[in-house]
């Protein structure tokens, strides 16, 4: 009955753009866990792609093999993504820098050499994914999904181990003389990006369909970083506007027709030389929001401090 | 209150019917890549297509309706594949979508269509799995499972081969599933395989793998890859004395593989679906048209293929007597042994294509020429 509602409900959209709203959400998500890996923790990750592959595997196999409700299914690719980001990052985020950056491709490309060689996964002919058990429409789940990422990740940075994480960017060796366990919160916030890639991964496999692990590779992972830093380093409002702008852009550019990747390329250097901190990047919503309407920005509202407290013990 | 209700019943009823016919046009959506890595096969498919309209037009259209082509470029991505399905469908309102050329955006699009009731038609997957996805789903290429059969008889029967080597390059979804066929229809013939290679896409060292080839003494070596590895595979082969031939897909077919290939290329064969020389009427008058438009240019595989796509929907169409891929869907299942310009096209009861004939070409003196038209026959 509900989920008949839900048809109906989405049905109402123009197909068109439920579809262009749909990648944005997905996009959304997979930028949002790079954000706190890459922006808010400082560890340059370029494998993000591997865990979204981690989950999109998991998610079609467990729908094809087992019929697993697509909730369950959801989570459970989450947590598999995970779990490949705590063993992965044990041994790789020691490194920083460029050597993670290179560690981490080098993560991405593993994977999918052996995704490309197992049955399982269909070796490199790639799965075709069948609707998803689920009555509800897979749009609002998504969008459900964008919501609570979006949630968490705003908790997850006013808290004590965000504002750890913060401390790891800026200087890891003070951090650490403060009494910062930093390979623990590393791989922590790790494991949090790779969940919300699982998540983004499963949501993206019974959305499109059809997946190869060729899909997921170095360009996609690229794909990502830059709705991350175009947006603006460590800012969700910036990870939102990023993968918004760069899904949208080629559907809005397509009057142009085969000139338009060019375009699409111009804008992100022009955009890079002005605003080289991305396009929110030190941008605070909440002062901007109080300017507009006039209001002088108070202290921080007493649900931030509850939420430091619980995380402090 | 009848007025008003009988004035809606007629507004509705005139929206309906601008849906399939708006201005007395019948859309067909081009799906593919214009820009990108696979813009080569994209790029000839829509060449093709717009001279197969404009011949369908010169004739008068179909249903007194004028066909037109919506194009978009893909750039090969996935997402943005299934928002311009989506877009041709509820936007553009297209009765049919020919493309993807490539197998992984064609399934990605099936889905789709098929939940809307719009034909689609490739005119290039030949991947496993495609007409699978859906009642509405087509093809007109010819499929390795289709080809490989009646080739394997001819160089086990005619030509007396009994020992191969098969060579797989194992990140390339073409060549996986090319080897699995081939392996599939060798069973029960008086052959073996004898040694079973494995590569990858971009490797450039095959001394190992001819090494392993050349200790068990093969006939022949099959490769299903493309023709980079090819022909540094048959460079390595003449440099250790192994001097037996190469046999392989389309996806040899380049004349990459001869400029790097040169000598030891020499006497390879590849299998093709369309090959301009000793044409059929149908094929000699297409590449007659399609030169004196393009130069001089000679058509290739995904030139015929678009074309032929465009007219199997106007056949279909025409004997439905109507535009709405509901109806034309039933006609399109029931095509058999529609003269296209790049074969004879019979559609199965699974909606698989039958094409004859196949093309097998031998390098001689750094050229492809026919070596011999192998016939496909219809299962029974």
């Amino acid at each position: 009955m509900i989920g008949e509602y839900l048809e109906n409900l989405v049905n109402l959209v123009d197909a068109y753009y439920l579809q262009i709203f749909v990648n944005i959400g997905i996009a959304i998500i997979m930028a949002l866990g790079l954000n706190l890996v890459t922006g808010v923790t400082g560890q340059l990750s370029l494998g993000h792609a591997a865990f979204m592959s981690i989950g999109a595997f998991t998610g079609a196999i467990l729908t094809i093999k087992l019929g697993m409700p697509f909730s369950l299914n959801l989570i459970c690719s989450g947590l598999m993504a995970a779990l490949c980001g705590v063993v992965i990052g044990f041994p790789i985020l020691r490194l920083s820098g460029d050597y993670l950056a290179i560690a981490t491709l080098g993560f991405a490309e593993i994977l999918k050499v052996i995704l490309l060689n197992l049955d399982i996964t269909n070796r490199a002919l790639g799965l075709s994914v069948p609707l998803p058990h689920t009555p509800i429409p897979l749009p609002i789940y998504v969008w459900l999904t964008v919501l609570l990422v979006l949630a968490a990740m705003v908790l997850i940075q006013n808290s004590r181990f965000g504002r750890a994480l913060r401390a790891i960017r800026e200087d890891e060796i003070a951090a650490e003389t403060m009494g910062v366990n930093t390979t623990l919160y590393k791989i922590q916030a790790f494991a949090i990006g790779a969940f919300t890639a699982g998540l983004g991964g499963c949501l993206y496999a019974h959305f499109i369909a059809y997946i190869n692990p060729s899909d997921f590779g170095f360009s996609k992972s690229v794909d990502i970083l830059n709705m991350v830093v175009l947006g603006g380093l460590g800012s969700i409002p910036g990870s939102v506007l990023g993968a918004t702008l760069l899904t949208t852009a080629p559907e809005f550019l397509r009057f142009m027709e085969r000139y338009r990747m060019m375009v699409y390329g111009a804008l992100l250097v022009f955009l890079m030389i002005f605003r080289p901190n991305g396009l929110l990047g030190g941008v605070s919503i909440r002062k901007l929001v109080c300017k507009a309407l006039g209001i002088k920005p108070g202290p921080r509202k007493p649900w931030h401090r509850i939420s430091t407290r619980k995380a402090g013990g | 209150m009848i007025k008003r209700i009988s004035v809606l019943i007629l507004i509705i009823f005139m929206v309906s019917m601008s849906v399939y016919g708006a201005a007395g046009t019948v859309k067909i959506g081009f799906m593919g890549a214009l820009t990108g890595d696979v813009a080569m096969f994209g790029i000839p498919t829509l060449e093709g297509m717009k001279m197969a309209v404009e011949d369908v037009n010169k004739a008068g259209g179909v249903n007194g309706q004028k066909m037109v082509i919506v194009e978009a470029d893909n750039r090969g991505d996935k997402p943005e594949a299934a928002n311009i399905a989506q877009k041709f469908i509820s936007r553009d309102r297209v009765a049919a979508i020919v493309g993807d050329p490539t197998t992984g955006i064609t399934k990605v699009v099936a889905p789709i269509c098929e939940r809307n009731k719009v034909v689609l038609l490739s005119a290039g997957a030949v991947g496993t799995g495609v007409v699978e996805l859906g009642q509405y789903i087509f093809r007109n290429t010819l499929l390795d499972s289709v080809a490989i059969p009646p080739l394997v008889d001819y160089f086990v029967n005619d030509v007396g081969y009994k020992k191969f080597a098969v060579v797989t390059s194992d990140n390339n979804d073409f060549s996986v599933s090319l080897t699995q066929i081939f392996k599939n229809a060798l069973k029960g013939k008086k052959a073996q395989i004898v040694a079973d290679e494995k590569i990858k896409d971009g490797d450039k060292d095959f001394s190992a793998q001819i090494t392993n080839i050349k200790a068990k003494k093969p006939d022949i070596i099959f490769f299903s890859g493309y023709y980079t590895e090819g022909a540094l595979l048959m460079k390595e082969a003449r440099k250790q004395g192994l001097n037996v031939n190469m046999f392989g897909g389309d996806g040899l077919y380049s004349p990459t593989l001869i400029s790097l290939g040169g000598k030891a290329v020499e006497g390879s064969m590849v299998y093709v679906g369309f090959f301009p020389e000793n044409p059929s009427p149908e094929t000699a008058k297409f590449i007659q048209a399609f030169k004196a438009k393009h130069n001089g240019k000679l058509p290739g595989l995904f030139e015929t293929q678009g074309y032929d796509a465009i007219m199997m929907l106007a056949e279909a169409m025409k004997r439905a007597k109507s535009n709405d891929p509901k109806k034309f869907r039933d006609e399109l299942a029931k095509i058999k042994d529609f003269k296209g310009v790049s074969g004879t096209i019979t559609i199965q009861p699974n909606r698989e294509p039958i094409k004859s004939p196949v093309y097998l070409l031998e390098i001689k003196d750094g050229a492809y020429k026919l070596k011999t038209k192998v016939d496909v026959k219809m299962k029974k």
